[in-house]
């Protein structure tokens, strides 16, 4: 049933890890794999780009909302009781999307664009798409999930 | 335990200023741990004692080593740059110009996960394609010589200070990591080594790098280091210290050499003191 | 010292510029090669450009061709920071006269460490 998967949960994990370690975090160790079964969003947020190349496909970053707004401010490096905008906020998980979906792409045989990040409160439709193995990750005990896709 | 306010920011600005991290508040664990083997090391009870000491009389030595615990892990290739360019423009040439043919012969102390040796032949090699390089590359740890013989390295490690240029030319990607060349790896031997032993085999050294070591032990094991690394050394060779280190009041047999900003030193026939 | 970063993302620009200011530049962004080039042809001038690959109007590859044609630019650093990662692609990027290279995710002593290497650190206030 399967064609090629492009690339396997062990490389996506790394690539997360490695963004939340140098840009989010400021060091690693913080990202882990998800055991708390299938994750289930009550407030989500969807961050997602798509390549069209060797391999045409989506990667979709999805968590809480409240989970984006502390992962933004890690990454725009804000302190104490500053709020982050709606702007920031989309912009910021929007690029988060963008760096692991690049990642990812530099892995494939051939180089193709990146599609600019969409994200949304309702997650893309998925209807007829194959779904490959993504990364259900928890970042200090939340859940972000990563879902890849051929489009 | 919890860490003053004035330690804190005190400790946040210097890393800031040399690295330009941020130390954000809510990192004082960080702080905390990385800084207290060293605190207890200079003596102090304490972070905030030892950093208390280090504000009433401050020393570049202990800024730098307070600096280097707080940065992120990953080692720098062609750590501060100068060394490597005293290296290729006036230590390598001139050790050719009396002795043309043959190997140079390098040693690598407290090699880590590599960066060290590759960075050197990477350098050695650009101004000189032809020449045999043989490092011996040395270290504690069993754990970061095996990483440092497989050669693979992560994006993250390969951002630090390695140029571009050297990059393409010396490294192929597997997977999300990049890998050292067959060629590089070839000329370098990884092994396990206590400075406080006998030199490793490989020598005699043209050249011995043992950076930002010294600085972690007493003067009389500084003194009995050095004095092992020289009896490896040829004479007239070549020894490079990290960039606040120096043998002034250690060991009086070795020659500072002024070649840019490094400290690099050259072996001399003095007899020690 | 000055620098201009071009980047897409407004994100991605505050975060570049941020560490560059507190290495001690002054900074400025543009959105898109096109801007960026705007900005040199009007007469301004700086040290660094952190120049991004994939943008709308004119990409990174095509802003480095530009400045590289003109002589009157000869003076202006060219580092790529990009997910672009793929072996072919930096030496795209070299061999388009890109001087340096940062692979994103990157720290801010990643980029300390790119402009040691470059010469174009700052002079160090002391502590």
């Amino acid at each position: 049933m399967t064609t090629f998967a492009p690339f396997d949960t062990v490389q996506i994990t790394e690539v997360a890890g490695e963004i939340f370690a140098a840009m989010i975090d400021g060091e690693p160790g913080l990202l882990f794999p998800w055991t708390g079964g299938p994750i289930v969003l009550s407030e989500p947020l969807f961050a997602w780009v798509e390549m069209h190349d060797a391999f045409s496909g989506r990667v979709v970053l999805s968590t809480e909302t409240s989970t984006a707004h502390a992962l933004v401010r890690g990454l725009l490096g804000m302190t104490g009781g500053e709020a982050v905008s709606e702007a920031d906020l989309v912009d910021a998980f929007g690029e988060v999307a963008n760096v692991v979906g690049g990642n990812l792409k530099a892995l494939l045989p051939t180089q193709g664009r990146l599609t600019l990040p969409v994200v949304g409160r309702v997650a893309p439709s998925t209807e007829g798409l194959t779904r490959f193995d993504g990364a259900a990750l928890s970042w200090c005990g939340r859940p972000l999930d990563i879902t890849v896709w051929r489009i | 335990m919890t860490l003053a306010a004035d330690t804190f920011s005190y400790v946040a600005d210097l890393v800031r200023q040399r690295s330009a991290i941020q130390l954000a508040p809510g990192k004082e664990y960080l702080v905390e741990s990385r800084l207290l083997p060293i605190a207890r090391q200079a003596g102090a009870g304490s972070v905030d004692e030892y950093v208390r000491e280090l504000r009433r009389l401050p020393r570049p030595a202990e800024h730098e080593r307070v600096v280097e615990a707080l940065t992120t892990n990953e080692t720098s290739w062609f750590r501060d740059v100068a060394p490597f360019t005293s290296l290729t423009g006036h230590i390598v040439p001139e050790l050719l110009g009396n002795r043309p043919t043959s190997t140079l012969r390098v040693w690598s102390a407290a090699c880590s996960t590599g960066q060290e040796p590759y960075s050197i032949l990477m350098a050695v090699l650009e101004s000189n394609p032809a020449l045999q390089v043989q490092i011996t590359a040395t270290d504690l740890s069993e754990e970061v010589l095996s990483r440092a013989r497989a050669g693979r390295y992560s994006q993250l490690e390969i951002n630090r200070g390695l140029p571009a240029s050297h990059l393409v030319r010396h490294f192929t990607r597997v997977g999300t990591e990049w890998e050292v060349s067959q060629r590089l790896r070839s000329m370098v031997t990884f092994s396990k080594h206590n400075l406080l032993n006998a030199p490793p085999l490989g020598g005699p050294f043209d050249v011995v790098f043992l950076r930002n070591v010294l600085i972690y032990f007493d003067l009389a094991t500084k003194r009995e280091v050095l004095r092992r690394a020289r009896a490896v050394i040829r004479p007239g060779g070549y020894l490079l210290l990290g960039g606040a280190e120096t043998t002034l009041g250690i060991d009086d047999t070795w020659e500072r050499v002024a070649v840019g900003r490094s400290s690099v030193y050259r072996r001399t026939e003095r007899r020690a003191a | 010292m000055r620098a201009l970063v071009i980047d897409d993302s407004r994100v991605m620009r505050r975060i570049i510029a941020g560490t560059l200011r507190t290495i001690g530049y002054s900074t400025s962004e543009a959105g898109d090669g096109r801007e960026a080039l705007d900005l040199l042809e009007a007469g301004e001038t700086y040290d660094l450009a952190c120049i991004d690959w994939n943008m709308p109007v004119m990409d990174g590859l095509e802003f480095v061709t530009a400045v590289r044609e003109n002589r009157e630019w000869r003076g202006l650093t060219l580092m790529m920071v990009t997910t672009e990662s793929e072996h072919g692609q930096i030496v795209r990027a070299l061999a388009a006269g890109a001087h340096e290279y940062l692979i994103k995710p990157f720290t801010p002593d990643a980029i300390r460490d790119k402009l040691d290497l470059l010469g174009l650190l700052p002079i160090e206030e002391s502590v």
